[in-house]
């Protein structure tokens, strides 16, 4: 049996007062794609943060391939984190520095990298997400579609185990969505572990292996796909497939 | 006589009365003053040559030297101790502090010996027994005879100073105006916003020689001849040193030699300096000025650079109690030094740190420039650190860089562009306000066109100089700010 990738257990976080994540247990296996989906407002964005430790949970254990990141100091939580690439709904790629910049800055920053070779791994990447013509623009000057893949490569840079998505496409125009997609079913395609967080209905039913839905603090369903979407279990999941679908 | 005991002065005495009586007490316990000099071979004479033709600048085979006949004196005190004279300019108000904590072994300045004074120093007999004359322009020399001539004028002094005090005191429905420097005296009385100018008798005589349009008449000031009397300092409790410069003093004094040598000696430089009073004659003092002022400028702002990154970063640390108290301490110290003048930080570091370490005046002028920008410095780049959006921070952190990888190569960079305007005004102010160092006796530009004001008894030229020279500087210096500015732009 292999190892899960990604093991949470009785996660839980509050704001103040307000309990966001109330009681998670899940596992993320080796390949896996988790499409985590929910109403605005249920958890989604914190639970996926909680998972690379951005935010910091107020309660139970997140372990990343048997290493729970709670118990662990910062030093190694950095080096963890090398291996869960990261992309924002925002993108944040950093406006002073050209997009093959962007790609290069950690591996040359925190693996040590040497230039000659951080540069050709990033014109790899970059020829990945067919943008190696916009390597000396800076961000500024690319369309979201075109920046949003930018960040994908400055995750895949760092040559991460799994990769987390928050909402990757929601800041995009509607016609940019179709390219940040495609490459992350190609990612898929190419084993990757993902979880992504996401209102593309599409997506989840084509890529997800499973799919996890959130509300009120728990996962309410796991599920595969197929079964979610045709036989949603609870009346949460009802409701929301309800005013989506429409 | 200057009797100037100012305000900052009682603050600095304040600030340091724990720690200065401990050393005069000492030199009490055991006095062996005159042996120390002796033993050191060098006697440093502090004076505030703004005040001919007691002391003043002038030029002397082409360098800017100071000269007047408390200069002689001190020459004379040197030799018949056997030791050489070193010279330390500072401003009026400096002096004393600048005895007691060490960083002159005696007073040269024109300081007569008041009660008040003889509490914190030691005396010599006097040396000089003067009086008060005052100025006016010649074409009213027919209006005035003395003191109670001016009714319904007005009559100027320099602030501070004995015969300011008689101005007020002394005179009836006359109006009294009180400048800091004798040089803005005298224009104010040449272009008429004075009726009057009291002034010692040798600077009277010193101006009306020098200026065909003064003239000066008799003040008849009641005066106690305490108050018109020049005496040495030295600090409290050196009594051998006294005894041994008293018998100079006292040769000087029976054998005439202020009247007979000392004054006409002065009265020479006086000449040469009146010779070419023409600005450009003086480019060399205002290239001084201008190199002083530059090299304070561009060292603070380096070190204050550095100092408000480091203060900005202690007040973002978070954690255990040692980052929790790093943040306390850098935020005091960032409200204090915002809350308090820099004129007084300049003379807490010269005077304070110097009881410590003995450190020269430009480098004390600079650390304390540094310390203070680098205060302002660090609310900037707190600033800038804070306009940076989070996500910048998320972004670099999920690719697991370091909190101070992520400061370095991703936050501060953007904080810096995006606080470059007000880190540019924070050095143009920089150029200006390093004039504050003038106070420690440094040769920035203000000190220098003062210097030259007092020399040429031209009141504006030397002003209508450093403002251009000013604005040439700040000028320069936006223009590169600016270039750098765009060189940042990425658009
Ligand atoms: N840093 C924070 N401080 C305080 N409250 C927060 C913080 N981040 C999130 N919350 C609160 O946590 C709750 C869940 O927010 P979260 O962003 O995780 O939801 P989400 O499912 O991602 O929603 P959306 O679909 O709108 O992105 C919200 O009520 C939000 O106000
Ligand atoms: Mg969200």
């Amino acid at each position: 049996m292999t190892k899960p990738v990604i093991e949470v257990e009785s996660l839980a976080k509050s704001f103040g007062d307000n309990k966001v994540l109330k009681d998670i247990t899940e596992k993320v296996e080796p390949g896996q794609v988790i499409v985590v989906i929910g109403p605005s407002g249920g958890g989604k964005s914190t639970f996926i943060r909680c998972l690379n430790l951005l935010e910091t949970p107020t309660a139970g254990k997140v372990a990343f391939e048997g290493q729970d990141l709670t118990t662990l100091d910062q030093k190694s939580v950095n080096k963890l984190r090398e291996k869960m690439g990261m992309v924002f709904q925002g993108f944040n790629l950093f406006p002073n520095m050209t997009v093959l910049e962007n790609i290069k800055l950690a591996p040359m920053k925190v693996k040590s990298v040497d230039d000659a070779a951080a540069t050709k791994r990033a014109h790899e990447l970059l020829k990945r997400v067919g943008l190696d013509d916009h390597a000396d623009s800076f961000p500024s000057s690319l369309s979201g579609g075109q920046a949003q893949r930018v960040a994908i490569a400055r995750a895949l840079a760092m040559d991460p185990k799994v990769m987390l998505f928050d909402e990757p496409t929601s800041a995009l125009d509607p016609e940019m969505v179709g390219e940040v997609l495609n490459i992350m079913q190609e990612l898929a395609k190419d084993g990757m572990t993902m979880v992504v967080v996401t209102h593309e209905m599409g997506f989840a039913k084509e890529v997800a292996d499973r799919i996890w839905f959130m509300a009120d603090g728990y996962i309410q369903e796991n599920n595969t796909p197929d079964q979610f979407f045709a036989h949603p279990e609870t009346d949460r999941a009802k409701d929301f497939l309800s005013k989506i679908l429409m | 006589m200057k009797k100037r005991f100012g305000l900052l002065l009682a603050i600095i005495v304040a600030l340091f009365m724990t720690v200065v009586p401990l050393s005069t007490q000492h030199a009490q316990a055991a006095d062996n003053s005159l042996e120390k000099i002796q033993k050191k071979g060098v006697l440093v004479m502090g004076t505030s040559p703004d005040y001919p033709p007691y002391e003043f600048q002038a030029t002397v085979n082409g360098k800017s030297t100071v000269v007047g006949m408390d200069v002689q004196i001190g020459k004379k005190v040197a030799k018949d101790l056997g030791v050489k004279l070193k010279i330390k300019s500072m401003s009026f108000d400096s002096l004393l502090v600048a005895l007691q904590t060490g960083k002159i072994d005696m007073i040269i300045s024109g300081m007569n010996p008041t009660p008040a004074r003889r509490k914190n120093v030691a005396f010599t007999h006097v040396y000089y027994q003067g009086g008060y004359d005052i100025v006016i322009n010649k074409a009213d020399k027919a209006k005035y005879k003395n003191k109670d001539s001016f009714k319904g004028g007005t009559l100027g002094a320099q602030t501070g100073t004995t015969q300011y005090n008689a101005v007020k005191k002394q005179t009836k429905n006359t109006a009294s105006k009180g400048m800091t420097s004798q040089s803005d005296l005298i224009l104010a009385l040449q272009s008429h916003k004075l009726d009057g100018v009291a002034m010692e008798k040798p600077s009277a005589e010193a101006y009306t020689s020098n200026n065909k349009n003064l003239a000066a008449i008799p003040s008849d000031f009641d005066m106690s001849s305490d108050a018109t009397s020049s005496a040495i300092a030295f600090r409290k409790g050196s009594t051998s040193l006294v005894n041994k410069v008293n018998k100079t003093v006292d040769q000087i004094k029976k054998e005439n030699l202020v009247k007979k040598q000392y004054l006409p000696a002065a009265g020479k430089y006086l000449k040469t300096n009146t010779v070419n009073t023409s600005m450009g004659h003086y480019w060399q003092a205002f290239a001084t000025g201008v190199e002083y002022t530059l090299i304070i400028t561009v060292c603070s702002v380096f070190f204050g650079f550095i100092i408000g990154i480091l203060l900005a970063l202690a007040r973002t640390a978070k954690g255990n109690i040692f980052k929790t108290a790093l943040r306390w301490v850098s935020t005091a110290y960032v409200e204090f030094i915002r809350g308090t003048p820099m004129m007084v930080q300049v003379m807490f570091v010269y005077f304070g740190l110097g009881l410590f370490v003995n450190l020269p005046a430009l480098t004390s002028g600079i650390i304390a420039i540094s310390l203070n920008s680098g205060a302002y410095v660090a609310e900037y780049i707190r600033g800038g650190i804070n306009s940076v959006n989070i996500g910048q921070t998320e972004a670099a952190r999920s690719l697991g860089m370091s909190n101070g990888a992520t400061m370095r190569y991703v936050v501060l960079p953007q904080a810096l562009k995006n606080i470059w305007p007000s880190l540019g005004n924070e050095f143009i102010t920089l150029i200006k306000d390093s004039s504050i160092v003038s106070i420690i006796g440094v040769t920035e530009l203000i000190y220098q066109s003062n210097i030259v004001r007092s020399d040429t008894y031209r009141g504006v030229a030397p002003i209508v100089v450093i403002m251009v020279l000013y604005f040439i500087l700040t000028f320069t210096a936006s223009r590169i700010l600016n270039y750098f500015e765009r060189k940042m732009q990425h658009d």
